[in-house]
């Protein structure tokens, strides 16, 4: 099996895609006239990892070397061997600690994969479940229409998994699981190979039912009064800008597939070898961005609580299985052993950072990375524990954030400990009162030209970054 | 009286209100546990007055002896306001005798130099026909009549000038509202709101499922309902789920090829059992082997063991009848273990079993289906059950969930019974009870049902859950559980054949799709279907017939194209021939009248939330429903018809604004609430209305009854001793006014609170918007805060505080107008329970009226309202009713009508069913 993403194995290669891939770039697609090169996109991609972060408290000898969170705070912050491999990626990044959604803080920390970019109250047991619109899928319907996707949702172990075991971050505006596509493939055919019979028919159907209904409106428009008049416009501009979507979506079917160059890839990597299918995946949003396919991407890493492909992710680092790891931490070495799977994790995810930095904007300014934001975290730290969610924010220096900091709104009131048997952290009276991470959420879809003052439960936004 | 210009501005400003309510006003309830004892109040408290059941039903006649329309003859008040001729507003009467009373008893305040209350009338154009103030001036008819102005601490007007000012303006107004009918200009064009298109797709499909679910919810406000025209907007998003839904339902109403074989489960209680009873015989074993060597000690151990194998448990267990033994019921999702497996031919039913399952009241049984139950069509679960007591008139009570659980965090549980399933039958004798389940409607179902195999994580197996849902403590015996899946009782479906039943026996596709098309059409749209019109969908089946697989799939693209249509989804009224100029001497013009079809959507949108059905539209093609005997006829068939159901439901929860009481949903645990308690609590102003409706009972009882509408939990709530079981049913009351009638209902005092508090502020305001439709006036812009650090306010009782709160000039003015309303509500708590003291204080739940009118406590409230307020009330549901009837808000041009409709209600003995026909036969509602 091909093990390194760096060594192409030809064959392999092109047994995957069935086709070799040595075309000029792509550009976005110029719909409406407004994207001159000039234009930088703004793109956002969110990442989910599963089962907390290591906590050790400051007593703890493991707290030097493994605690997830960094020591210090503002711009004086020193990364453990946990995020160490960020360090040269420590400008490009901000890193976020007391932050948590509100509606789910007493709620085991497993169940709250769903609520991670929702912020709804996803519940627990048997209670009844309903979600709302993620943050991704919000700012898809606002870009959604300048690519040919409006968004990606990927996800380790594929579909939508179950209610409160999403296996996938994006959610639509009625709050249903968007399924997340975790075969590198499916993804790649679908980006750069696939024309989509199927969506052609349907937008056929679409054009010749909206004319249809247009017409009805027009007659009815006759027999109205003057005052139910106005009630009916609604209706027939609603049809219309509905017939605007269609054309476009039609533009895109037509236009000719993206061609991508460089590195040929394994695409039929599984999580068996872990570190390359981790690669792999990155790489598929990497390519989606520099060929202006979508400007939205999610990706959940691992499934909460283990079961499944995402299980074996831990399998790069020398471990059996992932979930494990974060109840084993009063064992000797437990913190390093659950640091080291995490330090994994971080150092895929700066591997991708790293690539999009060191891309210039395909049509723009500066590099990829400066009109890409990155949201990078999970929904639970110490464990079991849904407060103090472990995130990284990086990208997006054309879209006004700073990096180079450490947010450290936690401060040394930050709950964690071993898990020693009996009592979970996520059950203890909570030490402090954590910042709503919807105003984060606000704050980044307004710097993604949202126009926007509420997300969920905001209550405002994060100022400083 | 309608609400006006003036009441609307309020209306705006009411979210202000409310923030006021909860930011200033709330605060007072902040600290009252540091209230110290405040011997001042406690002193001069006297117990109130108590008023028994007879005093106010006597009260009910005694006031309505000092109604206006007292006396009136039907046939008087029945007379629809038609005017010979144009009138002219009476402006000498009104510089004789009526300007010189309003100088000497208002001006003071509400002149040049003062005006209170922004209120300033004498320069009131007093031309009410043509004039810019007229919602002035009802408003100064509003207070003048209810006594409310002058204040009785400053001005004076004698009784014989209050009349004259009375008598002035009711005529005037009456005239005026007339008059101004012609250039009312109001919409009633209006899309479906989204329950009335879940409904109306249900009665189109002949499905009764949720179809709407993907709509947005309507925008909603304190005064209108959610129907009303100047609400319901249409947006691209909004548009686009229209067409997917409408494809959506008709595509889950059609079938395609053979009908599906059907999975059968015949579980035995000692199937579910097997993993039960080996559990036993381990413990024998280990005990055994324990005390291998203590052969006295074993047998004591066994004997001991084998008593406990006998026991009956708390929660739900086996039984095996033959040898005595029980077993704990367990289940877990892990593996797999408990699925039983289909069969795919039907089993035989055995007579008799020796294993049952108990199931105590609130305790549960899983019964495990493993990974096969189908994604559509319908779930038929048979359940043959028993009581295990025969207690007179006591019977405990099913309900039924389907679930999954695939992992630790990742599972579902939803309950699929609409109601409780009594169980009757007796103890020996075991009887069906059936529930037929639309598999398309549970969501979520287990997302790794056909990926995961059986037994491996995470799990793809679902089970039922059977809960025994009494409130008393009665079991529920269970011998043998019977699983269909899926049910076809006829194939193609009913619903199949409804759309797709055609008489031709043309060959030719285009000949069928016509007839199709053309009925379902005229159904949608509830309205003769043009050629043209018909043409044009044909049109569109030919051009989409190419880009689609089947028949059957460009006929339902086209059914789409009909039910996203305006035609559809809005209610629709051509516009009337334009009316001659109309001159002060020419005849009043007779109102545009709706045309018969029209006529048939609204009555039906009124009583069913919903299309009309087949009578109603032939009705309309022979032009009969104006017909006054038909149109009678008709309303009384729509009351009787099970849809008026949904016309109950959404009618008495936007009226009393129980949208408040869905959002209270306590996580924590408190102490006398519960799910069960919460859904009695929203069904009981419901069950209240059905009663009157049904019976048709003075509406008076919705201020006052003699008896309450409760199932067992609520009883419970309000201490009623001898109520069983969970469906609703009248219960006669031991003469007091604590219980009966909306007032003392304990959802709607729940919702007005804050819990752990009583809020009096937000009662009395909720009981003058929605019950007596007399909303206060908005705050001013500067309402100063209740200042709990000054510790001569935190020492306070909360009726001081209020009142202390009341005497800031800025406050005064609208919360004398509340506040006596609202602590008049004191003897109940937070979530509705009488009490008479709290924190070991008595309540003191009396206060002062405007006028100094003493309302005392509940007993008061009512009385007061009995003895003076029927008309009002009456006239406030009439208001409420007509303009939900109306889908719009009303304008001061309707005043004339719902006078008359309110007189003709009153005359006829204030029947809730003679309401509600008073107002679908009226003159307003068959006009444009």
């Amino acid at each position: 099996m091909t093990l390194n993403i760096n060594r192409i194995d030809r064959r392999k290669f092109l047994r995957g895609t069935g086709i070799a891939l040595a075309l000029p770039m792509f550009g976005s697609l110029s719909l409406t006239g407004r994207a001159s090169p000039a234009t930088n996109p703004k793109r956002l991609g969110c990442f989910y990892f599963a089962d907390g972060v290591p906590m050790p408290l400051p007593n703890d000898p493991a707290y030097q070397d493994w605690a997830w969170f960094p020591h210090g705070s503002g711009k004086s912050f020193q990364l453990t061997k946990c995020m160490e491999t960020l360090e040269p990626l420590r400008d490009e990044l901000t890193i976020l600690s007391g932050f948590s959604h509100v509606a789910s803080r007493n709620v085991h920390g497993h169940n709250n994969a769903d609520q991670f970019l929702t912020a709804a109250y996803t519940g627990q047991g048997d209670e009844l479940y309903a979600n709302t619109i993620s943050l991704d899928q919000v700012y898809a319907k606002h870009v959604g229409d300048h690519t040919r996707f409006a968004s990606l949702v990927m996800s380790t172990d594929g579909g939508t998994g179950t209610a409160r075991g999403a296996h996938t971050m994006s959610f639509d505006e009625n709050g249903r699981p968007i399924p997340s596509e975790h075969r590198p493939k499916q993804i790649f055919d679908m980006l750069f190979l696939k024309s989509d019979q199927q969506s052609a028919r349907r937008l056929a159907l679409s054009r010749s039912a909206l004319d249809d209904m247009l017409t009805d409106a027009r007659s009815l428009k006759q027999i109205l009064s003057n005052d139910d008049r106005k009630n009916l416009d609604e209706y027939m501009e609603s049809v219309r800008l509905a017939e605007v979507k269609v054309a476009k979506a039609k533009k895109w079917l037509d236009a000719p597939l993206p061609t991508v160059e460089g590195a040929p890839l394994n695409l039929e990597l599984t999580t068996d070898e872990p570190r390359e299918y981790l690669q792999t995946m990155f790489e598929m949003i990497y390519l989606a961005f520099k060929t202006d396919s979508t400007r939205v991407a999610t990706y959940q890493l691992g499934r909460e609580n283990g079961i499944g492909r995402s299980e074996h992710l831990a399998r790069a680092v020398g471990f059996n299985l992932s979930h494990q790891l974060s109840h084993e931490t009063k064992n000797p070495d437990g913190w390093k052993n659950f640091g080291t799977f995490c330090r994994f994790i971080n150092e895929e995810f700066g591997r991708f950072v790293d690539k999009l930095q060191t891309t210039p904007e395909p049509a723009g300014t500066g590099s990829m990375l400066d009109n890409t934001l990155l949201l990078y975290g999970s929904a639970s730290s110490a464990f079991h524990l849904s407060r103090n969610y472990p995130l990284i924010l990086a990208g997006g220096k054309n879209m006004g954030f700073v990096h180079g900091q450490y947010i450290n709104h936690a401060g040394d009131k930050f709950q964690g400990g071993a898990w020693m048997g009996d009592r979970e952290p996520w059950q203890d009276k909570a030490t402090m009162e954590d910042k709503p991470l919807s105003n984060l959420f606000v704050t980044m879809l307004q710097r993604l030209g949202v126009e926007t003052n509420q997300f969920a439960d905001s209550t405002g936004i994060v100022e400083g970054i | 009286m309608a609400p006006n210009v003036r009441l609307q501005s309020w209306l705006q400003l009411f979210a202000l209100t409310m923030w006021s309510v909860s930011t200033t006003c709330g605060q007072l309830y902040a600290q009252d546990d540091a209230s110290s004892p405040n011997t001042k109040t406690e002193s001069k408290l006297e117990q109130p007055k108590v008023y028994s059941a007879r005093e106010l039903d006597e009260l009910k006649e005694s006031g309505w002896k000092r109604s206006k329309y007292y006396g009136s003859t039907e046939q008087a008040t029945l007379n629809q306001p038609a005017l010979a001729a144009m009138p002219l507003p009476k402006l000498d009467e009104f510089r004789e005798s009526i300007s010189p009373i309003l100088q000497s008893a208002c001006i003071e305040c509400h002149g040049e130099s003062e005006q209170e209350g922004n209120v300033r009338i004498d320069t009131l154009d007093p031309n009410l026909h043509t004039g810019k103030d007229v919602d002035w001036w009802t408003e100064v008819y509003a207070v003048v009549s209810k006594g409310e102005m002058p204040p009785a601490d400053s001005g004076e007007l004698s009784e014989p000038d209050r009349k004259k000012i009375v008598e002035w303006l009711s005529t005037e107004l009456q005239t005026a509202s007339i008059v101004r009918r012609q250039s009312a200009s109001h919409s009633t064009f209006r899309r479906m709101t989204r329950y009335e298109t879940n409904y109306a797709l249900q009665d189109l499909l002949g499905l009764p499922w949720n179809f709407a679910n993907d709509l947005p919810p309507d925008a909603h406000s304190d005064e209108s309902f959610q129907n009303s025209s100047e609400l319901l907007h249409m947006s691209v998003s909004q548009f686009e789920t229209y067409h997917r839904l409408a494809r959506n339902a008709i595509s889950r109403a059609i079938v395609k090829g053979d009908r599906p074989n059907t999975l059968h489960w015949g579980i035995t209680m000692k199937d579910a059992s097997r993993l039960e009873w080996p559990k036993q015989e381990q413990q024998i074993a280990k005990a055994k082997k324990r005390l291998e060597s203590e052969p006295e000690k074993l047998k004591e151990e066994l004997a001991r063991l084998e008593e406990s194998f006998s026991k009956e448990y708390s929660r739900s267990y086996y039984r095996d009848l033959s040898s005595g033994k029980t077993a704990l019921a367990t289940w877990e999702y892990d593996g797999a273990k408990y699925a039983m497996a289909p069969s795919t031919d039907p089993v035989a039913v055995p007579d008799s079993l020796d294993h049952v399952v108990i199931l105590p009241a609130g305790q549960s049984i899983n019964i495990e289906l493993g990974n096969q139950v189908p994604d559509e069509g319908t779930l038929r679960v048979r359940v043959r059950a028993s009581k295990t007591k025969s207690i007179q008139e006591r019977s405990p009570s099913l309900q039924l969930y389907f679930g999954w659980q695939a992992s630790n965090e990742g599972r579902a549980l939803i309950r699929v019974s609409q109601t409780d399933t009594p169980v009757t039958a007796e103890p020996g004798s075991c009887e069906f009870y059936q529930w037929d389940v639309p598999l398309g409607e549970i969501h979520p179902r287990n997302s790794v049902r056909t990926t995961s195999p059986m037994g491996a994580l995470p799990s793809p197996s679902e089970y039922i859950r059977l809960v025994n849902s009494s409130a008393s403590p009665d079991e529920v015996l269970i011998d043998y559980v019977q699983v269909q899946s899926p049910v076809y009782d006829s194939w193609p479906p009913p619903a199949h054949e409804r759309i797709f039943h055609h008489s031709s026996d043309s060959q030719s596709e285009s000949q069928v799709a016509r007839e199709i098309i053309a009925r379902f059409m005229a159904k949608a749209w509830r309205r003769p279907i043009s050629e043209e019109q018909c043409e044009q969908k044909l049109k569109l089946f030919e051009r989409l017939r190419p880009e689609c697989e089947s028949f059957e799939e460009a006929i339902v693209e086209v059914l789409a194209t009909v039910v996203a249509s305006p035609n559809f989804l809005y209610i629709v009224q051509e516009s009337a021939p334009v009316q001659p100029e109309v001159s002060n001497t020419s005849p009043a013009p007779s109102r545009a009248r709706l045309t018969s079809y029209e006529l048939a959507t609204r009555l039906s949108m009124f009583l069913w939330c919903s299309i009309p059905d087949d009578e109603l539209l032939e009705l309309a093609s022979a032009d009969r429903l104006r017909d006054v005997e038909v149109l009678n006829g008709q309303v009384k068939r729509m009351l009787a018809d099970p849809r008026s159901k949904r016309f109950a439901e959404q009618f008495v929860q936007q009226w009393l604004n129980m949208e408040l009481l869905e959002f209270i949903n306590f996580r924590e645990q408190v102490p006398g609430f519960d799910p069960l308690l919460k859904e009695a609590m929203q069904r009981e102003p419901i069950a209240l209305f059905e009663e009157l409706k049904k019976e048709n009972e003075s509406v008076l009882n919705f201020v006052h009854a003699d008896y309450a509408m409760v199932n067992e939990r609520l009883a419970k709530h309000y201490g009623m001793a001898g109520v069983h079981g969970n469906h609703f049913r009248r219960v006669p009351l031991d003469g007091n006014f604590k219980r009966g009638g909306l007032l003392t209902q304990a959802g709607l005092l729940a919702m007005n609170s804050d819990y752990p508090d009583s809020h009096p502020i937000k009662r009395g305001k909720w009981l003058l918007v929605n019950l007596l439709n007399d909303p206060p006036p908005p705050p001013p812009p500067a309402v100063p805060q209740i200042d709990l650090a000054n510790p001569e306010i935190a020492k306070m009782t909360l009726k001081e505080r209020i009142e202390d709160h009341r005497n800031h000039a800025a406050c005064m003015a609208c919360h004398v107008k509340i506040d006596p309303w609202g602590i008049a509500f004191e003897n109940f708590d937070a979530i509705g329970r009488w009490r008479d003291e709290v924190k070991g204080k008595p309540i003191d739940a009396s206060s002062d009226l405007f006028n100094k009118q003493t309302l005392d406590g509940m007993g008061g409230l009512k009385h007061f309202l009995l003895e003076n307020r029927q008309d009002q009330f009456v006239a406030a549901l009439v208001s409420k009713v007509t303009s939900y009837a109306l889908g719009r808000p009303l304008k001061f041009a309707d005043r004339a009508d719902l006078e008359s409709i309110t007189a003709r209600v009153r005359s006829q003995g204030d029947g809730l069913a003679t309401l509600l026909t008073a107002v679908a036969t009226s003159e307003l509602f068959q006009s444009k």
